[in-house]
């Protein structure tokens, strides 16, 4: 095989769409990354580093690396604003991009799916989000620290005294019919709310669990700070009410006093799940994979792709970002085989 | 039971009840139904330890406990569960497996009066008839509300109704509002002169045959009296 006659179509470009074509180019293949929005990075490239008094590994920073490498990478040529129109098997893959209406067509020897995750949108959930101001996702809390570099109380502008941290907000829940834990938002947290407390000491943080997911090799590490710094609470809310002086009341639970409970926040952060994408679903089915009662819990479907097709990162599966670029790592591996061992020169 | 003893493990017995259909091994132990109770707190009430309590089986713990006992029953504990476990129909099981004698008093008179007399109060029908004419007497008194009276035993009417007992007890007032509002939309409504008692308390002390000679009363009034709508707000 001659690697610079093969060009691979990567659809997403996110960490793990910018990682997968990264990889490839240095394995010497021709890379066309896709992105449907205006910018790289996905949702990763909205998140805030989250270090304290030292690094905590979250992987933040990795994605203004893996933006630049994928864009000065002469192998790699990026599409932004685009969507895949259509794709035709052939030997290869003839795929129609839409880039802002103009359509182009290019010709592709393997297609990897980075598609990503939808956030879950809390607003049906007993927590006043999109009512209360000062009610907000883990995703915007992270946009707001990244942007301003501090954390103020959207409604006032005001620090905040304290912080509570729902978790598994659209996750480990039968009856929205997500059954997975999302993996990430536990460790996401506490670190954030270290890193609030490292930068504005006076903000006490109460993180209400179910039970704390120990992901990524140094958890223990910071858990163990955490435990320290943060009121873990093993129980999850079940109202936000606001109060008169625009603070939150939170009622629940209290696992130690056998009590019913009711604490007001300054703030109320919801660690929201991840949900498959719809991109992954049309675009699987472009692919003619089955995609029928597809979830991150049923998807035998993209365990065993058709020839030629590879998926990597949240498309899967909740991961954090070091375990997407792993996962990117595997799949841009795993297409450099099947092309080694699949001739799909043009003839 | 506030505090917690530790459980020989020799005690658990995970598969005492399997064949209930309520799902109580899904449970994640995320609390919400605890934080949403109205009650938990109260003698240490804790929903989501019922619900392990019956997941490893201890019968014996669970049916001496006042904790069942605690639960009023209104199911938001169900509406709140995100794996969708059937909380109120386990504490009406654990209930039922409590000697009849041992369940606590008022309730158990109360549906022993109940099916006797038709009534949790054992209250004598002509009582009963006497009450509700008082109150729509005193009703008619008021302006605007001029000829008003109750309409015991009517056939054919729209609604037919149930009274709960402290209704024709202690809050005789509380019957006003919603028989003046019957009154202003001209609505056609009657109360049944015998088995008029709404609470089931059958339903309450996890008694399935009394709940169902409870219920069996309402729908043979409904029939007797060939009334169109039941309203049963207990």
């Amino acid at each position: 095989m001659n690697p610079a006659t093969k060009q691979i179509l990567v659809i997403g470009g996110g960490i793990s769409g910018l990682s997968a074509a990264v990889d490839l180019a240095r394995l010497g293949l021709a890379v066309i990354l896709v992105e449907h929005s205006a910018s790289l990075g996905g949702h990763a490239a909205h998140l805030s580093c989250k270090a304290a008094d030292r690094c905590v590994a979250c992987g933040a920073c990795m994605v203004e690396e893996k933006i630049r490498e994928a864009d000065t990478h002469d192998a790699v040529q990026i599409f932004l604003n685009t969507r895949i129109e259509k794709i035709d098997r052939h030997n290869r893959f003839d795929v129609t991009l839409n880039q802002n209406g103009q359509c182009r067509h290019v010709s592709v020897d393997a297609v990897l799916l980075a598609t990503g995750f939808t956030p879950f949108h809390p607003v049906n959930k007993p927590y006043g989000y999109g009512r209360f101001e000062n009610v907000m996702t883990n995703l915007e809390l992270d946009q707001m620290m990244r942007r301003n570099g501090a954390i103020k109380r959207p409604s006032d502008d005001e620090f905040p005294g304290n912080m509570a941290f729902i978790q598994c907000v659209g996750s480990r829940d039968s009856s929205l019919g997500h059954l997975w834990c999302s993996k990430i938002c536990c460790g996401a947290a506490l670190r954030m709310a270290r890193c609030i407390q490292h930068r504005q000491p006076e903000v006490k943080a109460t993180f209400f669990y179910i039970d704390v997911q120990n992901f990524g090799k140094n958890f223990q590490t910071y858990y163990a700070d955490a435990q320290q710094k943060v009121q873990l609470i093993r129980s999850i809310p079940a109202d936000v009410l606001k109060t008169a002086d625009d603070r939150l009341k939170l009622s629940y639970f209290d696992p130690d006093t056998h009590a019913y409970q009711e604490s007001v926040f300054d703030m109320v952060i919801l660690s929201i799940g991840l949900m498959p994408s719809e991109s992954t679903r049309d675009l699987a089915a472009m692919l003619n994979i089955d995609m029928a009662g597809y979830s991150f819990e049923q998807k035998s479907a993209l365990l065993r792709p058709p020839d030629g097709v590879f998926i990597a990162g949240t498309a899967l599966e909740p991961m954090g970002i070091a375990e997407s670029t792993l996962s990117a790592g595997k799949a841009a591996g795993d297409i450099f085989h099947y092309l080694k061992n699949h001739d799909t020169d043009i003839r | 039971m506030t505090t917690p003893e530790p459980v020989s493990i020799n005690r658990l017995n995970p598969d005492q009840f399997k064949h209930w259909p309520c799902d109580q091994d899904h449970c994640l132990t995320c609390a919400l139904c605890s934080s949403t109770c109205p009650v938990s707190g109260i003698d240490g009430f804790d929903p989501r330890k019922i619900i392990r309590m019956i997941s490893l089986g201890l019968q014996t713990e669970l049916v001496e406990s006042r904790w069942p006992w605690i639960c009023t029953m209104c199911g938001k504990c169900e509406h709140v569960c995100p794996m969708s476990i059937h909380i109120p129909d386990i504490m009406r099981g654990i209930r039922s497996l409590r000697d009849r004698n041992q369940v606590p008093g008022i309730l158990h008179k109360g549906l022993e009066a109940a099916l006797k007399s038709g009534n949790n109060l054992g209250l004598p029908q002509e009582d009963f008839v006497f009450i509700l004419e008082e109150v729509a007497e005193e009703i008619a008194q008021e302006p605007g509300f001029e000829g008003f009276s109750v309409s015991v035993d009517k056939e054919g009417a729209n609604i037919l109704t149930t009274i709960h007992n402290k209704l024709v007890n202690t809050h005789t007032e509380d019957l006003k509002h919603w028989w003046k509002i019957f009154y202003a939309a001209g609505e056609d409504w009657t109360i049944p002169a015998e088995n008029w008692e709404g609470t089931n308390w059958g339903m309450f002390t996890g008694d399935d045959a009394a709940m169902k000679v409870m219920a069996g009363r309402i729908a043979e009034n409904m029939a007797r009296l060939k009334a169109k709508n039941l309203l049963w707000p207990e």
